[in-house]
């Protein structure tokens, strides 16, 4: 079972993750030309400062300060300046919608796998709820691009890259590597 | 913050470079060169349409800008602003969907991105929320509580409905704004600075860009004290010779009674 500190520290991670993607669609959000995606990434803006609201206020259940977030590990906080640094609109969709959205479910399901799920279930019900609009955010993107091919990526190679890269990394910063390996994030 | 070279000059006045926009759009840098015919014919409210879809996307833009450059700003206030994000989102989404609906298309018409220009050169979180809440979309409100009747009696009722709900939701922008300021002065004095060098600021960009005197919009006590603002303050407002400037995306917004 995972002691409430691994299970914090997971929580406040993806925290930090979460607030970290708001911050790089709102970034984005007047630097893309196109005003279809300008509009899907201020939705997704809210959507990503909710996730992050909820597990703040999850972390401070985990013995925490409310709204606390926990720096993650080092090749992920580059992964995540590297994703905000993209320009090109179809590059940025890829990275969000097909990579990064995508990652943080699957680490998110592996956690639901292993947690105890009546100790846990109040982390289980905020990361169910956050895979259903994870599935509406990459749907609506997919929407976008099928509406307007123009924003479709060329080279899917880059794309299959950047998940390599993202397969590769640990989420946890060490601090607590038996958490990373507990959580297997 | 704005990186060298990130800003442009309009009328002698330093202001933000524009965001970005598809090449279907001819941007212009005065809201006198954005057509405004009114609202009688066909192509004057396809006009007014498409001015308000880059409205709506431009405080978007705004509402963005300042998630970007606050990320020490409370929680509580970013959480603000991230909704207010899906709710211009979704405004601006209508706006061409009413624009569609008229047989335009974005791009149809100049554009002008003077309130983002504005509001993206302030350096502090306080006086954004002074100049692009409390200013601008406080004056939005007037302008749009003024609007619906007169959109109904014109047999627009598809549009009269969307202006209404859009300004449900700013209300809560602009009260969200005000408490907020509150706060933050409260908390940190020099805030009342900032707000006050801004607004004086807002007012000479104002002066210089104007070609046209400025329109005076009635007033709405009743929506401007549900959106926060005290009744002292709305009295002040109401009773200014020359009122607080229209908001410069609002100046050609609001509808046609001259």
């Amino acid at each position: 079972m995972l002691t409430v500190k691994e299970r914090g520290q997971f929580v406040a991670t993806l925290r930090y993750v979460y607030v970290t993607i708001m911050e790089t669609l709102s970034a984005w959000v007047p630097t893309t030309p196109e005003m279809e995606t300008k509009l899907l990434f201020g939705e997704h803006i809210w959507d990503a400062a909710q996730h992050a609201d909820s597990l703040g206020k999850r972390t401070y259940e985990l013995r925490m300060p409310l709204q606390k977030s926990i720096r993650a590990a080092d090749g992920y906080v580059d992964l995540l300046a590297t994703v905000a640094a993209i320009g090109p609109t179809s590059q940025r969709l890829a990275a969000m919608y097909d990579v990064l959205l995508p990652a943080l479910a699957a680490r998110q399901r592996r956690y639901i796998e292993q947690t105890d799920k009546l100790v846990d279930a109040p982390t289980v019900r905020i990361l169910e709820r956050y895979l259903a609009d994870n599935t509406r955010m990459i749907d609506s993107a997919q929407a976008l691009r099928h509406e307007l091919p123009a924003l479709q990526l060329t080279d899917p190679q880059w794309a299959a890259a950047l998940r390599k890269r993202e397969a590769s990394l640990d989420l946890l910063a060490p601090a607590m590597p038996e958490a990373a390996a507990a959580v297997g994030a | 913050m704005r990186a060298a070279g990130d800003t442009k000059v309009v009328r002698g006045i330093e202001v933000r470079n524009d965001p970005a926009r598809e090449p279907c759009f001819t941007i212009v840098h005065l809201h006198h060169d954005v057509p405004d015919a009114g609202n009688e014919t066909v192509e004057a409210r396809q006009m007014r349409a498409h001015r308000e879809y880059n409205q709506e996307v431009q405080t978007l833009e705004v509402a963005a800008l300042c998630l970007v450059d606050f990320p020490d700003a409370p929680w509580e206030l970013r959480m603000e602003l991230a909704r207010q994000c899906w709710d211009e989102a979704r405004h601006a989404e209508l706006s061409l969907r009413h624009l569609e609906g008229l047989g335009g298309w974005k791009g149809m018409f100049p554009i002008a991105n003077l309130d983002w220009s504005v509001v993206a050169m302030l350096d502090s979180l306080p006086a954004r929320l002074a100049v692009q809440h409390r200013t601008f979309e406080a004056g939005s409100l007037d302008i749009e509580i003024a609007a619906v009747p007169m959109l109904y009696d014109m047999g627009h009722d598809g549009h009269a409905e969307m202006t209404d709900a859009i300004e449900a939701d700013e209300v809560q922008h602009v009260r969200f704004a005000n408490e907020w300021l509150k706060r933050l002065t409260d908390a940190q004095p020099r805030a009342v600075l900032q707000v006050a060098a801004a607004m004086a600021w807002l007012r000479r960009l104002v002066e210089a860009t104007s070609l046209d005197p400025l329109k005076v919009i009635a007033t709405n006590d009743e929506t401007r004290q549900m959106a926060g603002f005290s009744r002292a303050e709305v009295a002040h407002v109401a009773s200014m010779d020359q009122p607080m400037p229209d908001p410069p995306g609002a100046a050609n917004s609001g509808p046609s009674d001259d």
